[in-house]
């Protein structure tokens, strides 16, 4: 009697031992969501962009110019080329401009298109990935007469660059800001 | 016509006509508009004067449909004193589509349109021409012009441009102003903080241009099939199967279905109004606002229609245009302002007719993707 008391106390307190090793050790998934409010997962892998560039200027030369011109009938395709070939919050953006363009009826019934050059890329003051970025731009329209008249307009955005694995250079952030 | 116009500007020296009257005119004039500005404010979304108090004429970054504003006329042979350097340092003579923002009795007050910054433009219309000029001077204010506070002064070769009489310098009437809208790929793609898309849900209005248009949906008749049907009453009921701005076309043609044909008629005033009378040019026009295809102020003769949209018939609306006339086919249905199709062809006045015309000596045009 004595023995079988003994061992029913040794299997409690080992079973209390794993109850106190299983909370003190690594968490689940699920406990750790609960304490941190994010699920653990495996990294990303690192995106990748087509056709980057050599250097961050013409990364950034290339981009802006595909991205300023373009007409109605073009701009969805042309801005998910420019989601292929870029990554972060600039192809998110991309992403966004080519679902929107692509049911814009008032794009394509004014028979809206936008063209110019980049007239100026120079490195943001302080910032190792920014880039200022000077455009000239015309907005032109085959059926309303909204843009009829107006002068070509100066342009200013912001660009972020980020160098891939291998050396070469892709847009990772864009931002009009005029 | 405002005798004795302050024509004060800074950058280009100071210039004053009548100076010790228009002074006196220029405090004057600037109470007299504050008053008329609180009064007329911005207007409402389509382009009609409301009551809202903003203290000035035209106001936000982005396009407006425009109101009739005072203006004034300067510079050019009659009117030396005034220089040719605008305020912000532009040569005038080497930047003729100029305009300067007017206001009150000191440069610092020249905000009459809100503090515009140089360089805005604005879409400036005269009778039937328009042209974009661009904000490169300042100066005082003054007097109403018919009734409408003085916000602008046109530099003279624009105000030629714009069909205006040049009085040496001294050309004041109303003319009708409008933000154009923004430009640029940033701005189209709404990827500018300026642009991009509000999280509060805006007026509707700002969301689909053609909401400002005169023409309700509701209780448009509505057919089955792809074609038009005209109705006892004259009106148009629209086909299901067609695309919105189909059906907004025909909502605002029944709108003005058996106004009297007056030559001439509904032209000069929004095409947000329902005008008394209308002529053909403008009865086309009329239903094209309806469907958001032209803005408020546009206001053309037939012929300029001659080259509307894109060339050929549409899938769902033609026009046909020439110097004399034009009328247009709506999913099937012809508008026109006339019987031309002889005995059958329905009423003799502006609205719906079922029979198909000659289209002999007209341009066919269509608007993009109808």
């Amino acid at each position: 009697m004595r023995s079988r008391r003994a061992a029913a106390t040794l299997l409690c307190a080992l079973a209390c031992v794993g109850c106190g090793h299983s909370a003190r050790g690594p968490a689940s998934a699920v406990a750790q969501a609960d304490a941190t409010h994010e699920y653990p997962s495996a990294p990303p892998p690192p995106q990748t962009a087509a056709h980057a560039a050599p250097t961050a200027t013409q990364a950034i030369r290339s981009f802006v110019t595909a991205y300023i011109n373009w007409d109605a009938q073009t701009v969805s395709d042309d801005m998910l080329a420019l989601a292929a070939r870029s990554i972060g919050q600039a192809r998110a953006a991309m992403t966004l401009a080519a679902a929107e363009t692509a049911g814009d009826y008032e794009l394509r019934r004014g028979g809206i298109a936008n063209s110019g050059a980049v007239e100026a890329v120079a490195p943001l003051s302080g910032s190792d990935d920014r880039y200022v970025v000077v455009t000239r731009e015309s907005t032109s329209a085959s059926n309303t007469t909204a843009y009829q008249g107006l002068r070509p307009a100066w342009h200013v955005a912001l660009a972020t660059v980020h160098q891939l694995p291998g050396g070469r250079w892709a847009l990772s952030g864009w931002q009009p800001e005029s | 016509m405002v005798a004795g116009v302050v024509r004060r500007r800074a950058g280009g020296g100071v210039v004053v006509l009548g100076a010790i009257v228009a002074v006196l005119a220029a405090g004057f004039g600037a109470g007299v508009l504050a008053l008329l500005t609180s009064v007329f404010g911005e207007g409402d979304e389509c382009g009609s004067p409301a009551g809202s108090a903003t203290g000035i004429v035209l106001a936000g970054p982005g396009p407006g449909p425009g109101q009739l504003v005072g203006a004034t006329e300067y510079g050019g042979p009659g009117d030396p004193s005034s220089g040719v350097v605008g305020s912000s340092g532009a040569n005038l003579l080497e930047q003729p589509d100029s305009y300067a923002e007017l206001g009150g009795d000191t440069f610092e007050t020249a905000t009459a349109m809100g503090g515009l910054p140089y360089l805005t433009p604005l879409r400036i219309t005269w009778g039937i021409r328009s042209a974009i000029a661009y904000k490169r001077d300042i100066g005082l204010g003054g007097g109403p012009i018919d009734g409408l506070p003085r916000v602008l002064d046109l530099w003279w070769e624009l105000a030629g441009r714009l069909g205006i009489p040049y009085e040496d310098g001294l050309w004041a009437g109303p003319v009708r102003i409008e933000r154009p809208p923004a430009t640029g790929a940033g701005n189209l793609l709404e990827q500018t903080a300026q642009t991009a898309p509000a999280l509060v849900a805006p007026s509707t209005a700002d969301q689909d241009p053609a909401a400002c248009a005169p023409a309700a949906l509701e209780g448009v008749p509505v057919a089955s099939g792809d074609r038009a049907q005209l109705l006892r009453n004259g009106l148009a009921a629209a086909p299901a199967d067609a695309p919105l701005a189909v059906r907004e076309i025909i909502a605002a043609g029944n709108q003005i279905v058996g106004k009297p044909y007056v030559y001439g008629g509904g032209h000069g005033l929004p095409l947000s109004d329902i005008a008394p009378a209308y002529d053909c040019s403008s009865s086309v026009e009329h239903l094209l606002y309806g469907a958001g295809l032209v803005p408020v102020s546009y206001d053309a003769p037939s012929g300029t229609l001659e080259s509307f949209g894109q060339a050929g018939p549409g899938r769902w609306v033609t026009l046909y245009a020439s110097a004399d006339h034009v009328f247009m086919y709506v999913a099937g249905l012809r508008w026109d302002t006339h019987n031309a199709a002889g005995p059958g062809d329905g009423s003799t006045g502006i609205g719906w007719h079922p029979l198909i015309r000659s289209d002999a000596g007209f341009v066919a045009r269509h608007p993009v993707g109808l």
